[in-house]
């Protein structure tokens, strides 16, 4: 139960990464982060992730795919949609494919933090 | 009264094809109400995203902006279908700011001047994209706190651009930077390729013939012989958001004729290979890069120094730190020459804690016009303290002006001239060397030291720190007297209270909402404010030293000094491209710039910020639908009937949605009135014992009781007719009254929404002499004052407005508006003696507390 819960973060606008991974990093979390879909693609081919946060609309492999591939490798994997352009029916699509939770942009780091905790609780429960 | 209805029904044909009908106006209205209120809430959540709080990107901003530039677009349209185009000259400063934003969306930079020269008279900081930080900071020092600074001149960036496109120098640039990001080149050779190309690229005739002459002029100005100029660098952001100092050079005692050169010299010095690296590091984008240059008249210093207004390493000693030696500051900054040492108590009277005199053998000093040297110090001066005491004095008060006026520590170079004066050269934000500190409120141990005025009451509008003394304003206050520092205490968070922003450290209210317009003000300057305290000017008293902590919702007694640095705390978000391409387009939305509606630059030319706009098109829209009933006839496809009661008053009913109630063929009764705001009224003027039904016994009462009824004594003018009118909706009551000669208006929107609540409220006319006139005037301004109303009064008319109150309390004063209309009507012909003032104040007030409204 000593080991690190280790998050992937996917989103085109970098500056999700940037100021995410630092916080996260100081709450204890192994975090990796990626701004092309086809690299963390290729990372979670690699390794497992506890906890995935990602973006749905990016150029390149579109992130409804991506949480769909990471999902069919890794179903216990938590996935954390974030995203700018929210509606019902992304949401209610995200919902479907198994997705933890659903946050809009712009959030507050501790709403994100809040989610990431909760998705932890229920990696570690079961 | 047939006759009166048969006059409207003429009107109302006659004006037929060129009229608007009121219901279409009014829904205009109502339209931009909400309109306005979705702009505000919209640019107070974007200026909430700098809080640090949060993460955003770039295609937030972008959405964001597109909104706000719809909504703000349909409120111009709205506007001038309104008053029928009346301000189509919003369009005009509309479409410049949505270019501006746009282009600032792009990633460019504006320079918003054409002027490739401006003298610090000019400066502002507004035009801190014109002429970068350092600039802008020493003209405001200069022009707006009064201290002494060297005369000089900005040169643009609009200088820096046309400098820039004549040499085609982003071309080049751009290639060799690219070299050096793929690192093909070092930095120092791609530093060294880019310096050489703009110190052999020429300037623009027009610049360098501007910048000798602004220089020339100084000269002439100068009683000394052949002054000589400092050319220092003012690049956008550098004093602003990271600190770039000592990154850039600087050029020293330079005569007129080298200027151009400096110039070029100066800017250069942008790609010295430290700003290329730091840049990259921060990363800014190209178009982020440009630079201003200060050019300031040099002083012959005969000592100078550099002064911290907070020891950066151990800010809790709340000590100010200056360092200094004789001659010019150079050498000082650089570190070269060893430095006495003083450590002053900030706190008044400034005790010097520490003094440490060094001996200081060579000094730098001026050799004519262009020469530089470090000369030998006198002997007997070499032990003696570069500084008196009444410099120290006079630096410590500086320092914490500076810094209470930016609301960060400052780095504050300063030189002493030959006259013995301080002359403050540059003022820049100090980093405190410390992490984010707690929330000022999880640090225990204050609360036993420092009594606890009020804690856990009102909203914060903006978050901070905040100590000086309370400066509560009475009803005869006059802003004009407000002390540099103080703490403003108010009855309602109004928009002329940001007339003092420059000097308030803080702001609290009984009654206001963050949306507000002084909200958004305290948020641009950064000056903390709590709103909604509820009693906050009967519980402060005036002058008394307080401490306002807005994170934690708490009024200390005293100054806490522990408080004190946490409010300078860093904000890494700062670093992030997309904080500072939010803040610079919000530059163009959210500030202020129209407060008061008589000042000359209400107009839609002075709207400069699409919060301008839209404080611009509330006021239009309000006045607008006063002056529709004001002055114009209604139309036809309203209900109206007259008012059936047994007070003498004449009254017309126009319904324009959900007013009346029922079949009023034959008049309307007042309980068939469903319109919120009228019903209020009514039970206000249908007080019992309110409405003197005798006639009044003066001599000329028979032509008073006359003049009661709306019969129109001139029966010319179709705007008589239009006089005893009320427009009503279910939340919307507009009343033209005359009674007597009484004139009244009142105008009240109410409903569940708080935020679209007003009452306007206008009373003017008399029958009686001045002196009587002149004590109902004061007793109205009295009575509504204490129920909250801000009173404006010329002559003997009255103004009286209230915003943004809840519904029952807005409810409340509409009864007392009732009251008074009630009432008034005896009042000119009884107030015969001052002490008749007190009397009928204290019967209002006796009334409002007995009636349950």
């Amino acid at each position: 139960m000593s080991e690190q819960t280790s998050i992937l973060i996917l989103d085109d606008e970098p500056i999700v990464s940037k100021r995410l991974r630092p916080s996260l990093e100081k709450k204890g979390y192994e975090v990796e982060t990626f701004t092309a879909s086809a690299d963390a693609l290729k990372r979670v081919r690699e390794r497992q992730f506890d906890i995935v946060v990602t973006d749905l609309k990016m150029e390149g492999v579109d992130g409804m795919q991506f949480l769909t591939e990471v999902k069919s490798l890794y179903p216990d994997t938590e996935v954390i949609v974030i995203t700018g352009f929210a509606t019902m029916a992304t949401a209610k699509e995200s919902f479907n494919k198994g997705v933890f939770d659903f946050l809009a942009k712009p959030f507050k780091l501790g709403e994100i933090a809040e989610v990431i905790a909760k998705a932890e609780a229920k990696i570690k429960k079961s | 009264m047939k006759k009166i209805l048969h006059r409207i029904g003429q009107l109302f044909f006659r004006k037929e094809h060129e009229s608007v009908p009121f219901k279409i106006l009014f829904a205009d209205f109502k339209k931009s109400l909400e309109l306005n209120n979705q702009i505000l809430d919209l640019i107070a959540d974007a200026n909430d995203k700098l809080s640090g709080d949060y993460i955003f990107d770039e295609q937030y901003i972008q959405s964001t902006c597109r909104r706000l530039t719809d909504l703000v677009r349909e409120l111009i349209v709205i506007i001038n279908h309104l008053t029928q185009q009346k301000y189509s000259g919003l369009y005009n400063s509309f479409h410049h700011i949505e270019e501006e934003i746009e282009s600032i969306l792009q990633g460019k930079i504006l320079y918003p001047v054409t002027e490739y020269i401006l003298p610090y008279a000019t400066v502002t900081r507004d035009l801190v994209d014109a002429v970068g930080g350092k600039n802008a900071h020493i003209a405001e020092i200069g022009s707006l706190l009064g201290m002494r600074i060297p005369d000089g001149f900005a040169i643009t960036t609009a200088a820096f651009s046309a400098f820039w496109e004549e040499n085609n120098l982003e071309e080049t640039v751009g290639t060799i930077n690219k070299e050096w990001q793929q690192e093909r080149i070092s930095v120092e050779e791609a530093s060294r390729t880019i310096q050489e190309a703009v110190l052999d690229a020429a300037l623009p005739t027009k610049l360098e013939q501007q910048i000798l002459r602004a220089a020339g002029q100084i000269i002439r100005g100068e009683q000394k012989d052949a002054p000589c100029f400092a050319v220092r660098s003012s690049a956008l952001g550098e004093d602003d958001v990271a600190s770039f100092a000592g990154q850039y050079r600087s050029r020293l005692n330079i005569p007129l004729e080298e200027l151009p050169r400096a110039y070029r010299e100066v800017v250069a010095s942008l790609y010295s290979p430290e700003a290329m690296e730091y840049r990259l590091h921060k990363d800014f984008r190209p178009n982020e890069i440009m630079m201003a240059v200060a050019c300031q008249l040099m002083i012959p210093a005969s000592a100078s120094g550099v002064m911290y207004s907070y020891d950066p390493v151990r800010p809790e000693t709340e000590t100010l730190i200056i360092n200094s030696a004789w001659g010019l500051g150079e050498p000082i900054v650089s570190g070269e020459v060893p430095t006495d040492h003083f450590v002053i108590d900030r706190r008044p009277p400034h005790t010097v804690s520490q003094m440490q005199v060094v001996r200081k053998e060579q000094s730098m000093v001026l050799q004519g016009c262009g020469g530089l040297g470090m000369e030998w110090v006198r002997e007997e001066q070499r032990t003696e303290p570069s500084l008196k005491n009444h410099h120290l004095q006079e630096l410590a008060e500086i320092g914490l002006r500076l810094e209470k006026y930016f609301k960060k520590p400052q780095d504050i170079e300063f030189a002493i001239d030959r006259e013995d004066r301080v002359i403050v050269l540059q003022s820049r934000q100090l980093t405190l060397q410390q992490e984010r500190p707690p929330r000022a409120c999880d640090l225990t141990g204050i609360g036993g030291k420092y009594p606890i005025l009020m804690r856990g009451k009102g909203i914060a509008a903006m978050e901070g720190i905040a100590s000086g003394p309370a400066w509560v304003l009475g009803r005869d206050g006059d802003l004009k007297d407000f002390p540099m520092g103080a703490i403003l205490v108010a009855r309602h968070a109004s928009p002329q209270l940001a007339r003092v922003i420059h000097k308030a450290s803080g702001f609290i209210t009984d009654v206001g909402s963050t949306t507000g317009h002084l909200a958004t003000v305290a948020r641009e300057f950064r000056v903390p404010a709590l709103f909604n305290v509820e009693n906050a000017t009967d519980l402060l008293k005036h002058g008394e030293d307080i401490t306002l902590d807005t994170e934690c919702l708490t009024i200390y007694g005293g100054i806490v000094q522990e408080l004190n640095y946490y409010s300078f705390h860093e904000e890494p978000i700062e670093e992030m491209y997309e904080y500072r391409l939010l803040r610079r387009v919000l530059k163009k939305i959210e500030p202020l710039n129209l407060f008061d509606p008589n000042e000359e630059n209400f107009t839609p030319k002075g709207c400069r910020t699409y919060h301008d706009l839209t404080r611009f098109v509330h006021e239009k829209a309000v006045e607008t639908i006063i002056d529709l009933n004001f002055y114009h006839a209604h139309h036809r496809d309203t209900q109206a009937g007259q008012l059936l009661w047994e007070y003498p008053l004449d009254l017309i009913l126009i319904d324009v949605g959900g007013g009346i109630e029922g079949e009023h063929e034959k008049g309307i009764r007042a309980e068939q009135v469903s319109s919120v705001p009228m019903q209020a009224l009514l039970r206000g003027m249908s007080y019992p014992g309110i409405w003197d039904m005798s006639p009044s016994k003066v001599d000329f009462s028979s032509f008073m009781s006359s003049l009661t009824r709306t019969t129109p004594t001139r029966n010319t003018s179709p705007e008589d007719v239009g006089r005893n009118l009320a427009v009503v909706s279910a939340e919307y009551t507009n009343i033209n009254f005359r009674l007597g000669y009484h004139f009244t208006v009142i105008d009240a929107f109410i409903s569940d929404s708080v935020l679209d609540n007003h009452i306007y409220f206008r009373f003017s006319g008399g029958v009686t002499e001045t002196t009587r006139r002149a004590r109902r005037t004061r007793l109205l301004g009295d009575i509504l004052s204490h129920y909250d109303f801000l009173c404006e009064l010329h002559g003997d008319i009255i103004v009286a407005r209230l915003k943004r109150m809840d519904k029952q309390s807005m409810l409340r004063r509409l009864f007392l508006l009732g009251l008074l209309v009630g009432f008034t009507r005896q009042l000119d012909v009884k107030m015969v003696n001052d002490t008749k003032i007190h009397e009928y104040f204290n019967k209002m007030k006796t009334i409002m507390e007995e009636s349950n409204e």
